[in-house]
């Protein structure tokens, strides 16, 4: 197969994956999901000649790269919005609340919250993509060694940050299984 | 006992069954791009390749010359802008989107999926003056869907000549760049699907074609056109539908009467845009759009670009 079939077959088989990777880092800014996705497999179709065999952690690794340039146009777009005020987006008005307004799993996402963007990253990567280490040393682009590391230190730093908030129905689950 | 892990898994805010992005066949919208990264040309490749190709052509001009005379110089020179008949009548675009209503009554000729178009693109480095790349491609659909999409290295201006092939290598005329069949398609959005005949409903899928969520500029408009005519050859009924909204676009002013690079009589109407001018060349008699040519209008020296070089020329047929 040329380099442009074996990109084509990535893109379809992956394409999903890729997109559910960007709605997860974005946090319901569901707009934003298919404008980071096309840029993503734009960069990759750039450099299709390196898309290795196992092409989603690599796929990935792009995404993220994308993501950090889409963040910081976000932070540019929102700084806007809120200097303009009136828009609804800037009031969170767009999100209807539901009777449960905290969302299952709202702590955890607060303690990951708490953690530096490399340690959020991996956790995301191992719990959420499901990646194993040598993946995500992949899509991080550091060797399996470093990934390993930095996964067993993000842990105990998640583990820490639960513990610390601690809600007393999670803290007998953790303690009783 | 949940570990952090574990407890992070459950709080996944996508997971893999979720309603947006379950796995599936690719919808439409990424369909749509899939097809238009796989019809990117050679000619939006980075720069580096470009520097790459000044230095082939360098290097073969200059053996042209010390080792086989001037017989065979290859066709490398850039095109020089068209130039407009100093003695010519504008035609405005109210009067050709008239002419062509009156042309399209009969319904001949028929739309076509495909397209045939000669295309001289510019290519630039950081450090070697920019080269031109003239092209021939053809694109045809067969019954089941599919299509085949054949490039050649051609400048018709100087057939038989040597040019510069599509990694800017000098190449014999008629050198097939690329030969590819696609297998069958069933995209139905723009520019994959028939355009309409409706002014609005045209403006309508030209904005879609160009994945804008806003209305066209007219520099935006033209580009959009030119993506309309590299997949589709126009019936007389959606030449006079496209003539008549581009009468109704701001900014396009009549110039007169040329004749394009293909040997064929046309009028012309041009946009200024920030940076570029963009010329159409429509047939006088039909209304059709024969060609656009884009031109710089300021200088850019560190490419070696100069104000009024031809950044791009494409000429479609039929």
């Amino acid at each position: 197969m040329s380099n442009d079939e074996i990109f084509a077959a990535a893109y379809r088989e992956h394409y999903w994956a890729v997109s559910r990777y960007v709605a997860r880092r974005l946090d319901g800014r569901m707009t934003e999901v298919e404008e980071v996705v096309a840029e993503v497999f734009t960069v990759a179709w750039r450099r299709r000649a390196d898309l290795p065999a196992s092409p989603l952690p690599w796929l990935y690794g792009v995404a993220r790269n994308c993501l950090a340039n889409a963040v910081r146009g976000y932070g540019r777009r929102r700084r806007l919005v809120d200097r303009l005020g009136n828009d609804e987006t800037a009031h969170g008005r767009h999100i209807v609340a539901s009777p449960d307004t905290e969302a299952p799993g709202a702590w955890v996402h607060e303690a990951l919250n708490r953690l530096s963007p490399a340690d959020q990253e991996v956790l995301r990567l191992t719990a959420w993509e499901e990646l194993g280490v040598e993946e995500v040393a992949v899509a991080l682009g550091c060797g399996r060694r470093a990934a390993a590391m930095r996964l067993h230190r993000a842990r105990r730093r998640l583990s820490a940050e639960i513990d610390r908030i601690c809600p007393p129905t999670v803290s007998k689950e953790r303690s009783h299984g | 006992m949940a570990d952090e892990l574990e407890l992070l898994r459950r709080a996944n805010p996508v997971p893999v069954d979720a309603p947006h992005f379950g796995d599936g066949p690719l919808d439409h919208h990424a369909e749509r791009q899939l097809d238009r990264l796989m019809r990117e040309r050679p000619s939006r490749r980075p720069r580096l390749l470009w520097g790459l190709a000044a230095a082939a052509v360098v290097a073969a001009l200059v053996s042209a010359l010390l080792f086989t005379g001037q017989t065979t110089a290859p066709a490398v020179a850039a095109p020089r802008p068209l130039l407009v008949q100093a003695d010519s009548t504008p035609v405005s675009l109210k009067t050709l989107a008239d002419r062509a209503q009156e042309t399209a009554a009969d319904g001949a000729p028929k739309l076509r999926k495909g397209t045939h178009v000669q295309s001289w693109s510019m290519g630039m480095s950081d450090d070697k003056p920019p080269i031109t790349l003239p092209e021939e491609r053809i694109v045809r659909w067969n019954a089941d869907d599919s299509h085949t999409e054949l490039v050649v290295a051609t400048d018709p201006r100087h057939p038989g000549r040597p040019v510069l092939g599509g990694e800017g290598e000098l190449v014999e005329d008629g050198h097939v760049l690329s030969r590819q069949t696609y297998p069958p398609s069933w995209s139905d959005a723009p520019p994959q699907s028939p355009p309409p005949t409706g002014t609005a409903r045209l403006r309508a899928y030209l904005q879609e074609a160009a994945y804008s969520r806003t209305a066209l500029n007219t520099g935006e408009l033209l580009d959009a056109v030119a993506s309309l005519l590299d997949t589709w050859t126009l019936g007389a009924r959606e030449s006079a539908t496209l003539a008549r909204l581009l009468a109704d676009t701001e900014g396009l002013k009549p110039v007169g009467q040329l004749t394009d690079r293909l040997g064929r009589r046309g009028q012309a109407y041009v946009y200024e845009g920030p940076g570029a001018r963009r010329m159409l060349i429509m047939d006088p008699a039909t209304g059709a759009v024969l060609g656009l040519e884009t031109t710089y209008t300021k200088a850019e020296p560190e490419y070696g670009v100069k104000a009024g070089d031809v950044m791009s020329y494409r000429a479609w047929m039929r």
